[in-house]
């Protein structure tokens, strides 16, 4: 069993152990007559900071902290220990009372938002490596104008060379919007074939106008095309394998945020 | 070198003492003399060769006096290498506040002084400040003129073993690999004078430490070490035919200086010294890898070993290439019948093994060479099925090297694994052949290749020699922000960078602790051809 198996299984069994504590020992207070929202919300609130402070962890990188990978797993099986925690310290699925419920909107936002980062960041990663091509993010735009530009070159040299302007017109009326930018961006988060569906409906349609010399161009054309398509998935799994934190993390100070007016108020006028 | 120049060394002590009638018309010992060799004056105190360098040329003292340090070791910083500066906890947490929004600042006060001097040529050295001082403190020896020093380093490709430096004024003739290896060539006592030091100082230990002879008794090793013949093969800038070919999409075993082929003769065990080569099978119409060798390696045990005990010549039953330079000793057969067979076990028969496996399974090892990447001792490989992306490993890079990243996340692609831009810290380090200054180094601490950025002089040869463009030159600035320039030309200063491995901090490698998904790793590239399936043998830092 591999190190990170091991320390999985240690997390999340402390996790579950963790949980069960505090529910048995949250009955027990109301089998007291006391009020369990105290413990819980306090252990709520240390797992809120323990979550939060993985991002300044990461902002740390040169301070030789515990590993980031060790980090991530106690992150998630925090992150899901948190929800749980939620319930047991409001009782509830939705809570009552205006606050309450924009603090549970938002505490529900950062949760899914964080799962969906989790997925995202299982699935798409070997979806990437399978298309054969590997791009930096930021270098997305100069290869992209770059398959353009060699696109173009391709039609101007065929109509030079053929007489032709069959695949300029083509260029020209159709394929330069593919070219133009990344596209078909939801097909590739969805996993759709669209954009390679588009390309041969592009093909099928115009290949019976060309002859054996076009088409000699058109080939050239077209693998480049397929490699756009290809650059296309890799602008829109990264897009999101990046932009989802900008969304996580600030839900995450908002949380924070009313956590500590929360714990403030509940201190001053109901303690 | 001005025929004047030529005119006077064959004047001159061992020059003069060559036959130039036995050298060949195309390779002619003027011609020798001309081309790979040329005169250095060094000032008293200047550093020659520095114990630990790596570099391809071997000297001549002409004139003067000059001194090499024996078992006593020059401090590094006398050297021109800083001690590695390793940050206490507290200085790495205040990294956070004094890190800079402007990167590749430098206290610039740091430059000036110092133990660099330039020459009439404009060559930068590095020199001692105070020579009677090293004289009074430690252990030297005094060389004449006439005597050769650092040919063993230079064909062997090894590190320097000792430092010299000039006591007086003194005139060397500086002998490029090239001319050294011609002139060996050709001229038996020249020949004989080498390898005699080599003999004399390294063959026997390296035998006796070597299987099948570490169990020889001293007569036995001392007649196989008497018969051992030396050879090279490749070039020592292998890095700049590689670039070239590599870019013409040409690179692979018919370009590479055949050292034993399929169906010859097995003449002797081949032992390499330094280097690497490839042993390949003919598969169809092409060559397929089953195995590399490094140094320590050797090949045709199997071969000799069954000729030997079932008579007959048998055949090489496959073929051994150089990746590169390769140094390697020859042990002729006739050695091994007489002194090591009767004392040895039977060889395990590996060849078989190798071929039986499906081709598919040789595709990573393939490439790895191909790739020259088994070179490397802590290559940054990254599981593209893990990574995310997200570029922590960069951005943990820049903030623990003030601002700007060591390395570049993209590289060659095999399957899922990334060979990312990054210094490997390479068994071969071609970077440090011919840093005027010794700026590039290997650290004494396990043996990561630093860079001391108070004696890099920004020429950009170790920048140019990288076979995978691992080393960048950056422009440096002030403490003020401002770009650094020279103030005779006004162009900016440039120093080179490179991985250090996080050298100065604490943990090791900030990448891979930044990495939140395990991707990124740095190993050996010790492709292990026995090992089951494919993926690199991690040795991970």
């Amino acid at each position: 069993m591999s190190s990170a198996v091991i320390q999985r299984v240690v997390l999340w069994g402390l996790a579950v152990a963790l949980f069960a504590y505090l529910f048995v020992d949250a009955t027990m207070t109301r089998q007291r007559l006391g009020d369990p929202a105290v413990a819980t919300g306090y252990w709520l609130f240390g797992l809120i900071i323990l979550l939060v402070s993985y991002n300044v962890r990461k902002r740390l990188a040169m301070i030789p902290l515990i590993r980031s990978a060790y980090w991530l797993r106690l992150h998630v099986a925090g992150g899901v220990l948190a929800v749980a925690v939620f319930w047991l310290h409001t009782g509830t699925i939705w809570p009552n009372g205006l606050y309450e419920q924009v603090f549970a909107i938002l505490f529900y936002l950062l949760s899914l938002s964080g799962l969906a980062g989790y997925a995202m960041q299982r699935v798409f990663p070997q979806a990437l490596t399978e298309s054969g091509v590997e791009v930096i993010y930021e270098r997305i735009p100069a290869h992209v104008a770059d398959l353009r530009a060699r696109a173009e070159a391709i039609v101007l040299e065929c109509t030079g060379e053929t007489g032709s302007d069959t695949l300029a017109k083509h260029y020209t009326n159709t394929m330069s919007w593919f070219f133009d930018r990344p596209r078909f961006f939801w097909a590739h988060v969805a996993f759709s074939r669209r954009g390679g569906s588009w390309l041969r409906t592009q093909r099928e349609a115009i290949s019976r106008y060309l002859d054996d010399r076009e088409r000699s161009f058109f080939e050239k054309f077209e693998d480049l095309a397929q490699l756009k398509n290809r650059v296309d998935m890799h602008y829109a799994f990264q897009s999101l394998m990046k932009r989802w934190l900008l969304v996580h993390v600030p839900l995450a100070v908002a949380v924070l945020a009313l956590s500590v007016w929360h714990l403030l108020v509940v201190n001053i006028y109901a303690l | 070198m001005s025929d004047e120049d030529v005119t006077d060394l064959l004047t001159r002590p061992v020059i003069g003492d060559m036959d130039g009638e036995r050298f060949p018309s195309q390779a002619p010992l003027e011609g020798i003399l001309k081309n790979d060799c040329r005169i250095m004056r060094y000032g008293a105190g200047d550093i020659i060769v520095r114990e630990g360098d790596y570099g391809n040329s071997a000297f001549l003292l002409l004139e003067g006096e000059v001194r090499v340090t024996l078992q006593d070791h020059l401090p590094r910083e006398m050297l021109g290498r800083a001690s590695a500066k390793h940050r206490n906890i507290f200085q790495t947490i205040a990294q956070v506040w004094t890190n800079s929004r402007v990167p590749e600042k430098r206290d610039t006060r740091r430059y000036r002084g110092g133990d660099i001097r330039v020459d009439s040529g404009g060559a930068a050295r590095v020199f001692l400040q105070d020579v009677p001082a090293v004289l009074d403190e430690y252990r030297t020896a005094k060389l004449l003129p006439g005597q050769l020093f650092g040919e063993l380093a230079a064909l062997g490709r090894v590190p320097r073993t000792a430092t010299v430096f000039a006591e007086s004024e003194a005139v060397l003739l500086e002998i490029r690999w090239q001319g050294l290896r011609d002139i060996r060539k050709h001229d038996d006592n020249f020949r004989r004078t080498i390898d005699a030091n080599y003999r004399e100082n390294a063959l026997k230990v390296h035998l006796s430490k070597t299987p099948p002879f570490s169990g020889l008794d001293e007569a036995a090793l001392e007649k196989v070490a008497d018969a051992t013949l030396f050879e090279t093969f490749g070039t020592f800038d292998w890095n700049v035919s590689y670039k070239k070919l590599r870019s013409a999409g040409q690179a692979g075993v018919a370009n590479e200086p055949a050292i034993a082929r399929q169906g010859e003769y097995a003449d002797g065990l081949l032992l390499i010294r330094a280097g690497f080569a490839r042993v390949s099978i003919k598969f169809g119409n092409g060559e397929r890898t089953i195995r590399y060798l490094g140094a320590g390696d050797q090949f045709g045990l199997d071969e000799l070993y069954a000729s030997w005990r079932e008579g007959g010549d048998l055949e090489l039953r496959s073929t051994l290439t150089a990746l590169g330079y390769v140094d390697l000793l020859r042990v002729p057969a006739s050695a091994f019948e007489a002194h090591v067979f009767p004392n040895i076990d039977p060889p395990t028969n590996t060849i078989d093994s190798l071929v039986a496996r499906p081709v598919a399974e040789n595709a990573l090892l393939e490439w790895a060479v191909e790739e020259r990447f088994i070179n490397g001792t802590k290559a940054m490989l990254i599981d593209l099925e893990r990574c995310v992306r997200c570029d922590d490993c960069v951005r943990a890079c820049a903030a623990t090297h003030g601002g700007n990243p060591r390395f570049v996340r993209h590289g060659p692609t095999y399957d899922k694994w990334m060979v990312a831009n990054a210094c490997m810290h390479c068994a071969d380090p071609v970077c440090m052949i011919g840093c005027p200054t010794g700026a590039i180094h290997r650290s004494e601490a396990g043996g990561t290749v630093v860079i001391n950025d108070d004696t890099c002089i920004g020429c950009a040869t170790c920048a140019n020699s990288c076979p995978y463009n691992n080393i960048r030159m950056v422009n440096i600035r002030d403490l003020a922000g401002q770009a650094v320039v020279d103030p005779a030309t006004q162009r900016p200063i440039m120093k080179a960078t490179k991985c250090d491995l996080c050298a100065s901090n604490p943990g090791g490698p900030a990448c891979v602790r930044a990495c939140p998904h395990d991707a990124l790793q740095r190993v050996a590239f010790q492709l292990d051809a026995d090992e089951d399936g494919p993926g690199p043998s991690a040795g991970a830092v």
